[in-house]
Formats: C-alpha cells, sequence, structure tokens
C-alpha cells in the first residue's frame, strides 16, 4: 500500500494522546501536600486488574479511530501492475494513428520526421494490438483500417503500412484536428465490441497555432479513450504570410490605370526580421514590407503586368506559404430582354424602373435591350420583362426561352394583359379582372423561404407594409398549372404568381411597378427583388474573389471541365467543383472564368500549439503528454499516484471504518460507565 | 475533675477560629487560670517568690508595704526582682511548620502557644523574648517586660512564614550568642530534620546553662499517617513528590517515624532537655500544663540541687 499524502501518517502520533491521558490520569489525579517525606519510600500505588482491561480495550479504539483517520487522510491506494506497461507496447490495444498532411508539413523535414514517429511505434507494436492509420488536413482520409489491419497478414501488415505511408505526400490544405480526432474516438468507440485494453489516439502532427480544434468542445470522449500527442517541430520558426484582401464589388472595376491588390501581411511573434519583399512573378520590381515580429500590416502591391497572377513574398525561413494568387475581378455581362411598348425615358412605364433596377458592378454587368434593339438574339437573354402589347411573335420566342428553363416576369398593367399569360400557357379562356381596393392595397402572406423573396427573410428588411398598390388586377392562379402564389394581396388576391413552364418560370406581377399601379418600384424593396429574380433566370452562382484549399466552387452552368494550377483536366458536370487541393489558378472551360485558390491563412500560423490548449478542450491528453517535459520520474509517479488514488478512493472505506468504531466506543464507553456507576451505587 | 480531660478545654480548631493572635492567647490563659481554682496544683508559679523576715540593717526600699499594711509584719521582697525569669520563646516558621491535616496548622498551633506562653508570663511579670525563624532568623524580640512589650511580641508573631526549610543551627547559635544571661528558652518546632542536626544546636543552648524546653508540634497525621487514597505526596519544603500508597507505606513509615521521635526524645533526655510532644489536636491548656508542670519539677530540682549547695 502506497500513500499520496504520507505527511497525514503523522497524524497517526495523535496516538500516544490517549495514551498520555490515560497516564496522566493516573498520576496527577491527586496531589497531598506533606511536612517531609523524610520517612517514606517509593511504593508506586497497584492498579487493579478489573480496571486496567476496561481501559486498554477503551485505548485501542480510540488509538485505531485515530490510526484509521490518520491512514484515510494518508490517502493510500494500491499500486497495480498495469500501470508501469510501456503505453505503446501493451497488449490488445487499440490504436489510431492521425497522421498531419496539412501544407505546413511540407516545411523542412517535418513529414520525414512524422513517417519515423509512425514507423517507430508501429514497430512497437504487439501482434495483439489493432492499428488503424489516418491522414487529416481539411478531410480525414483512411489510410489502413482496423479492418483491414486484421485482415493483413501478422508478419506483413507493419510493412505494408509503411509502405503505404510512403506513397503519401503532405497536400496544400487546412489542418481540421478538431474533425479527425472525432472520427478517430468514432473509430475507437464501437459498442458491442469486446472492450480493448487501452483506446490511444495518436496525433502525429506539427501542431502549429492553425490547427483548428473548437469542434471537440464539448464532445463526449469515450471511456478510456487517451490522447497522444507526438509533435513533429521545425527547427524554423521565423515565418511571415499574405494574405490577400480583395476588394469590394462597388470599388472594383473601376477602368483606373493600375490593379492593386491589397495584401495583409504577418510577421510571427517568433520572428528577428521585420523587412520582407513582395513581388509580382516574373517582375523584377520589388517592394519592401516593414512587419514588426507579431504582428501584421497592410500592404498594396502595385500591378504593373496585367498577366501576373502570383505574389511573392521573400525574407523569411519558411517557404511553403509564400505565393499568393490574385486575380483581377472577372466582370460578367448579363443580358436582359424587355419587351413592351414602354418608352426608354417615360417615368410612368415600366422600363424606366427595369434599367435603373441593375447597378453596375465590378462582378456583373446587365445590359438590358428592348424589341428595338437591333440583333437581339432573344434566346441568348438571361431574363426577359414582358410589359405591355407583346406582339404574338415575340411571344412565341418567349415561350420557347421559358420552357430551355429561364424566366419571365410578366407586370400586369391592365385587365387586358391577361391575354399575354392565355397565349403564353396556351389557355385562351384566362382572364383577369380590375380590382377595386378601398385606398390600397398592402402584401400580406408573403413566402419568404422563395427564393424570389430569401434576400428579404431576415426580419430587418421583411417589412412591406410601406408599399401601397393603389391599382391591381384579380385572376385565378389555380387556372394556371402548378402555379404558386409567392405573394398575395392583404384581401387574398395573389399579388406575385409562379407558374413553371417547361423546364423555366413565368412570375406574373398581379399590379405593376409604375407609380400609377404602386409604390413598387420607388422602394427599397425593387433592386434586391429583380435581382433576385435574375438570380433565379440565369442560375449564375455567387462568386468569391478568391478561394482556399479545400473550398467547393460553385461553376457557372454550362461547365464541361476545370483545368487546374498543374495543367490537369479534370471534366466535370456537377455544378460544384471540390478538387482544389493545391492553390493556384483554375480555369473553366468553356469561357474564360478563372478562379483564384490560395493556401488557407490558418495555415501559415506555424507557432506550436501549447498542451494547455487541448487541456482546455477537454481532450483526453495522455498523462505524460500532459506534464512538461522538464517535469523528474517522480513528479510523474506523484501524479500516477494521484490518479491511482483517485479510483481507488480507499479512504472512504477507512472514513467508514472510523466512524463504524467511534460509534462502537461510544456504546462501549456508555455501557462501561453505566456498568461503574451500578457498581459505585452498589457499593454506597 | 481532672485537667487532663480534654473535653473541658477549647478544641484547637474552634480557637483558632479567633483571628486575634493576643485574644487567644488571652482565652487559654484565662481558661486555664479558672480550671486552676480546681486544680490540685494551685499554687504553682514560674518562680518561687519568696518573703524574707525583716531583719535590721536591710534596705527599707525592699519592704513590702502593703504587707506591712495589712498584716503589720515586716517582709521583705527581695528576691522577687532578682529571680524575675528571662524566657525566649523560640518559634520555627518554616514551610514544614504550615502542615496541618485536621484544619490547624502546625505553625498556628506553634503560633498560639507561643502567644499564650508570652500571656501568661507575662501577666506573672516575666521577660519574654521572641525569635522566630525557618532557615535563618526572622524576627528577634529581646526579653523585656514592658508595657507594649507583649503587643510587638503578637505582631512579630503574626508575621507570616516566608522560609523553606529548617535550619537549627543559626537561630539557636544567635540565642546563645544573645542571651548572656542565664534563661529559659522555649523551642517550637517539629524537629523534622535529620537528628545529627539537630545535637549540635541544642547542646550549645544547654551548654550555656540555658533552662530548654521543646515543644515537638506535630500533625495526628504525621504521627499515624492515615492518608486513604494513593496519590502523589508533594513534599513542602524542598518541593520533591513521590507517587505513592499510603496503605503501603503506612507501616514502614510509622516505624521511622517512631525511631525518629524515640531518638528525640532520647537526645533531649541526655543533653537533660524537656522534651514535650505536641499533636496539635491536643488543647493548648493541656500544654500550658505541662510547660509549668516541667517547670515546678525542673524549679524543684534546681532548687533543692542549690539547697544542696
Amino acid at each position: 500500500m502506497n500513500f499520496v499524502a504520507p505527511l497525514f501518517l503523522v497524524g497517526g502520533l495523535a496516538i500516544a494522546a490517549p495514551i498520555l491521558f490515560h497516564l496522566i490520569r493516573r498520576t496527577t489525579r491527586d496531589v497531598t501536600p506533606f511536612s517531609t517525606l523524610m520517612f517514606l519510600q517509593p511504593t508506586p500505588p497497584r492498579i487493579t486488574r478489573r480496571s486496567r482491561l476496561e481501559n486498554l480495550w477503551l485505548l485501542l479504539l480510540r488509538c485505531l479511530v485515530l490510526a484509521l483517520l490518520a491512514v484515510g487522510f494518508g490517502r493510500p491506494f494500491f499500486q497495480r501492475a498495469a500501470t508501469s506497461t510501456p503505453p505503446a507496447t501493451g497488449m490488445g490495444g487499440r490504436t489510431v494513428f492521425l497522421i498531419d498532411t496539412s501544407a505546413s508539413m511540407r516545411r523542412e523535414k517535418l513529414w520525414d520526421d512524422a513517417r519515423a514517429k509512425v514507423e517507430e511505434r508501429l514497430r512497437t507494436a504487439t501482434p495483439a494490438d489493432e492499428i488503424a492509420v489516418l491522414t487529416f488536413d481539411q478531410s480525414v482520409r483512411t489510410v489502413v483500417s482496423f479492418e483491414e489491419w486484421k485482415t493483413l497478414d501478422t508478419e506483413q501488415r507493419i510493412a505494408s503500412t509503411i509502405q503505404r505511408l510512403a506513397d503519401l505526400k503532405p497536400g496544400w490544405s487546412g489542418t481540421r484536428l478538431d474533425a479527425a480526432l472525432i472520427k478517430a474516438a468514432e473509430l475507437l468507440d464501437r459498442p458491442g465490441e469486446e472492450e480493448p485494453r487501452r483506446k490511444e489516439i495518436v496525433v502525429i502532427s506539427d501542431l502549429q497555432e492553425g490547427t483548428r480544434l473548437d469542434g471537440v468542445q464539448g464532445y463526449e470522449w469515450g471511456r478510456g479513450i487517451e490522447v497522444v500527442l507526438e509533435p513533429v517541430t521545425a527547427h524554423q520558426v521565423q515565418n511571415a504570410s499574405a494574405a490577400w484582401i480583395p476588394e469590394s464589388d462597388d470599388s472594383v472595376g473601376k477602368p483606373d490605370g493600375v490593379a492593386q491588390v491589397r495584401l495583409k501581411v504577418t510577421n510571427a511573434a517568433e520572428s528577428k526580421r521585420d523587412q520582407y519583399t513582395i513581388q509580382w512573378a516574373g517582375s523584377a520590381d520589388r517592394q519592401d514590407v516593414y512587419v514588426p515580429a507579431g504582428q501584421s500590416r497592410m500592404a498594396r502591391a502595385q500591378k504593373q503586368d496585367g498577366a501576373a497572377t502570383s505574389l511573392l513574398l521573400s525574407g523569411d525561413d519558411v517557404e511553403f506559404d509564400n505565393t499568393l494568387f490574385a486575380l483581377p475581378p472577372q466582370t460578367v455581362t448579363v443580358p436582359i430582354l424587355f419587351a413592351g411598348q414602354d418608352a426608354e425615358d417615360d417615368p410612368r412605364g415600366s422600363l424606366y424602373y427595369v434599367r435603373r433596377a441593375f447597378p453596375k458592378s465590378g462582378r456583373q454587368i446587365v445590359e438590358i435591350a428592348t424589341q428595338r434593339t437591333p440583333g437581339v438574339d432573344l434566346q441568348k437573354m438571361e431574363m426577359i420583362v414582358l410589359g405591355n402589347d407583346v406582339p404574338d411573335t415575340v411571344l412565341d420566342s418567349v415561350k420557347a426561352f421559358v420552357r430551355n428553363g429561364k424566366t419571365a416576369v410578366i407586370a400586369l398593367t391592365a385587365a387586358a394583359d391577361a391575354q399575354t399569360i392565355a397565349k403564353l400557357f396556351d389557355l385562351p379562356g384566362f382572364t383577369a379582372s380590375e380590382a377595386a381596393p378601398k385606398d390600397y392595397a398592402l402584401l400580406a402572406q408573403i413566402d419568404f423561404q422563395h427564393p424570389i423573396f430569401a434576400p428579404f427573410a431576415d426580419p430587418r428588411f421583411s417589412d412591406f407594409t410601406k408599399i401601397h398598390f393603389w391599382k391591381h388586377r384579380r385572376m385565378n392562379a389555380g387556372n394556371l398549372a402548378g402555379a404558386k402564389v409567392v405573394a398575395a394581396f392583404d384581401d387574398g388576391d395573389p399579388a406575385i404568381v409562379q407558374a413553371p413552364l417547361g423546364k423555366g418560370n413565368v412570375v406574373i406581377f398581379t399590379s405593376s411597378w409604375r407609380p400609377v399601379d404602386s409604390q413598387l418600384a420607388l422602394s427599397t424593396k425593387f433592386v434586391p427583388l429583380m435581382n433576385a429574380l435574375l438570380e433565379q433566370s440565369s442560375r449564375m452562382p455567387a462568386q468569391k474573389a478568391q478561394y482556399f484549399v479545400g473550398d467547393e466552387i460553385a461553376l457557372p452552368p454550362g461547365t464541361q471541365a476545370v483545368i487546374k494550377p498543374d495543367g490537369k483536366r479534370v471534366e466535370e458536370a456537377a455544378a460544384r467543383f471540390t478538387e482544389t487541393d493545391e492553390p493556384g489558378i483554375y480555369t473553366v472551360m468553356p469561357g474564360t472564368l478563372r478562379y483564384a485558390v490560395n493556401l488557407p491563412v490558418e495555415e501559415s500560423r506555424t507557432v506550436p500549439l501549447s498542451n494547455e490548449r487541448f487541456t482546455t478542450l477537454g481532450i483526453p491528453l495522455h498523462k505524460s503528454a500532459v506534464e512538461t517535459p522538464k517535469k523528474t520520474v517522480r513528479q510523474v509517479a506523484a501524479t500516477q499516484a494521484i490518479e491511482l488514488e483517485a479510483s481507488q478512493k480507499l479512504w472512504r472505506w477507512l472514513i467508514v471504518a472510523a466512524l463504524g468504531v467511534l460509534i462502537f466506543e461510544t456504546v462501549f464507553a456508555a455501557k462501561l460507565s453505566g456498568v461503574a456507576s451500578s457498581g459505585n451505587v452498589s457499593n454506597l | 475533675m481532672t485537667v487532663s480531660s480534654p473535653s473541658s478545654f477549647l478544641d484547637p480548631a474552634a480557637l483558632m477560629s479567633i483571628r486575634n493572635l493576643e485574644l487567644r492567647a488571652r482565652t487559654v490563659v484565662e481558661g486555664f487560670s479558672h480550671g486552676l481554682h480546681r486544680s490540685p496544683y494551685h499554687g504553682f508559679s514560674v518562680e518561687f517568690t519568696e518573703y524574707r523576715a525583716y531583719t535590721p540593717g536591710d534596705d527599707p526600699r525592699h519592704l513590702d508595704w502593703r504587707l506591712v499594711g495589712r498584716t503589720d509584719r515586716y517582709f521583705i521582697k527581695k528576691f522577687e526582682d532578682e529571680t524575675n525569669l528571662r524566657c525566649h520563646l523560640l518559634v520555627d516558621q518554616s514551610l514544614s511548620m504550615t502542615f496541618g491535616s485536621r484544619g490547624v496548622t502546625k505553625a498556628d498551633y506553634a503560633r498560639t502557644l507561643a502567644a499564650t506562653l508570652a500571656y501568661f508570663l507575662a501577666q506573672q511579670g516575666d521577660a519574654t523574648g521572641l525569635l522566630t525563624f525557618d532557615e535563618q532568623v526572622r524576627e528577634y524580640l529581646p526579653a523585656k517586660h514592658r508595657p507594649g512589650h507583649l503587643r510587638h511580641l503578637m505582631l512579630a508573631l503574626e508575621k507570616p512564614a516566608a522560609g523553606r526549610s529548617t535550619d537549627l543551627a543559626a537561630p539557636l547559635k544567635r540565642v546563645a550568642e544573645l542571651t548572656r544571661k542565664r534563661g529559659l528558652i522555649v523551642l517550637l518546632s517539629d524537629l523534622l530534620a535529620p537528628l545529627e542536626s539537630l545535637e549540635g544546636p541544642l547542646a550549645l543552648l544547654t551548654a550555656a546553662r540555658h533552662e530548654v524546653i521543646v515543644f515537638q508540634i506535630l500533625d495526628p497525621a504525621e504521627l499515624t499517617f492515615d492518608f486513604e487514597t494513593a496519590s502523589r505526596f508533594l513534599d513542602m519544603e524542598t518541593g520533591r513528590d513521590l507517587f505513592l500508597d499510603p496503605a503501603a507505606a503506612r507501616i514502614d513509615y510509622r516505624a521511622r517515624i517512631d525511631a525518629h521521635l524515640a531518638g528525640v526524645r532520647a537526645l533531649c533526655e541526655r543533653l537533660g532537655i524537656t522534651h514535650l510532644q505536641l499533636p496539635t489536636s491536643q488543647p493548648l491548656e493541656i500544654a500550658l500544663f505541662d510547660f509549668l508542670k516541667a517547670r515546678s519539677s525542673r524549679g524543684k530540682l534546681i532548687r533543692r540541687k542549690g539547697a544542696a549547695s
């Protein structure tokens, strides 16, 4: 038996106290002064046998209580033999190796070190051990699963695992250790199976500061899982990184002469240097940037040559994050047709407001054509807005246009405009009547789930009560097959109806946005509403200025292939491109659309994480990892002792025993005193 | 009708409840005098006073004129002054004297006895001196017979004992030095000291031809050792303590104390000292009676010797 707090055993000396009391009681009960001791010889008084025996039992009980308390406070525990076995060579343990393949592992020889560590641990594994090897960066990939490990030949499994590792290389992604840890914990915790002797997750990583760990906060770790950190450390810590801060859509696209790229240059806290240079690839112009250690500064890279897409940062020790890709904003032209009789500059008409609903931005220029525009190819349009008195020939083309998957918008300016709908949907009997609201109508029952109204879903923007509709037309939406009322007036009449036609849709406004009909065009809701309609029609995904490795890119419709930075052509039919596995410029085929994909910014934070970060997140670190390396063997033994003691909790039983003895002692003493007093009475 | 019956005298414990020492002494002496009328030893005195028939040539100053007036006979009170007794009371005030098991400490008893003797002697016109001592001399009053002297003596007696141990040598030597004239020396002590330390000083007194009376005052418990319970016994003088069971120690103790007392008695006998053992339970009147009895036999002895020579 060992003790966590052996000093408390000194309290056991209190056992001497009852003995002392007994002694004192015997000697100092009475003092008789006497004139002289000249004639006296010392004759110690005899103690009767009966009283001595009684006292002895009480004494023993009291001593026992004290001894139990002292031993209990000393917090005893039994040393278990199992704890002394080295962690990696236990019998029948289950281990998941998590090997970091993020971009920061490209530094120096980190990858080689990591592989060496895995090999070293694998070689100490016993045949009874079950091992799975996973790599992680942005995502988790399995190299060897438990099942595979079991099927492999006992002799060969280690060699083949090492062989598979040799084929791997770190990629360019960010580090998501949290996801990897959870996946590994799920692998280890398989209910229904025999509980292994040891459940271990070995993380072999550079554990840089940019590692994402937030996901494990609050995660319920399975019983007995221990995380062993095997950090690989880089020697060069002076790192600077650059991140591209793209301009906002409003400020770009101004046809100024010199393009500028805004950069945020960050210097690591450990750096001793503070002077760095940036330059465009292939250009001789260098630009100095001064960044103090541990801080970041904004810099503007002057772009002389329009063709260059990569920026180089130099002056630090760590190479992998020194190239940055930046593209000038690419403008997309979106053609729209307005079919109707409105004059160009008539503020009472619909066209006047449609023209002003699509402001020019750096990413998108909306060109609005009318029937009068020469050489209009209706099928190349992204959206058609139908006014009044549309010729039948045009309507046929519109019908074909909508059936191809686009959207046509009809704003009814009069009850007679229902003819346009009737022709589009081939419903000759479809009519509309002029509604006569009292004063005005308001929009009620808006379907904010619908893509058109999605921008207004936030309660801050969902107030449509300021828009008064003076006039509207009443029609029976039920006559249109599959029609959906997106918004309705407060008198129950439909206000905006979306009716499918072929692959596309026809959106019907029963009241137009002309000032004579309503206040819609003059309200703040009009521009977002029209843009939402255009987006629905063109199906152009929202584009970001830059992407990071591992991001998905939403491809425009009609994409056939994507050319990766290394020239590899990826045939792509899906709407989303996921193979952004290296930084660089990705080109969409056919067309000229390009995407800049950069290294995740977090990956440049290469300072190693402290163990406290893991412990604060509740990750069950293996004990040797929690301690600082300076801890002596004795301290480690002490913490192990505390753990063992905490798990055994022998002190509780000792306290309970002490209480039991105390109660017995009380009863015994009471009984004794009762006997004594009754004896006295009889003597009297 | 006998004096020795203790019931007719005051119990020492009751006597000690009188705070004033002089009053205590007077109570004893007057009670004694009352009893004296019925006593067969009527007419005894400290010193025999003699009347001698006047013969021509005697100094007429010494004539007892009151007698002449009463009886018309001429007698001379010649010896009254010459035979006046000079008595020294030596009171032991060591710590062992403060022991008392029956409510009366030996010191109180000794003090009261000393006061009683002084009062009695003063009434007879004898000069009384006082010397209190423990290991050294504390108070000394020379033997005088003057008004107020008795009061001084009482005050000196009432001073509390401060000393620790008993040492007879120094005080007795001092008395021997101070009293040139032959006289009576009364020693009040428990004499609980080794015999060899007592012999020298007492011999010194008798060598100076003093008449010595020793009152050995002892507590009854010291004689019987009748303690019941086992306890630590604390030596009042040395502070030494001993844990013992009285029942077991009693026999041995009694043998030893008896041997000591016998030794003291034998020593006194050898030196011609009157030795009177006084347990504190004994009434003081008896002590006074014993004193007078000792004196009378002594006086007869001396006178007889003087007559013979």
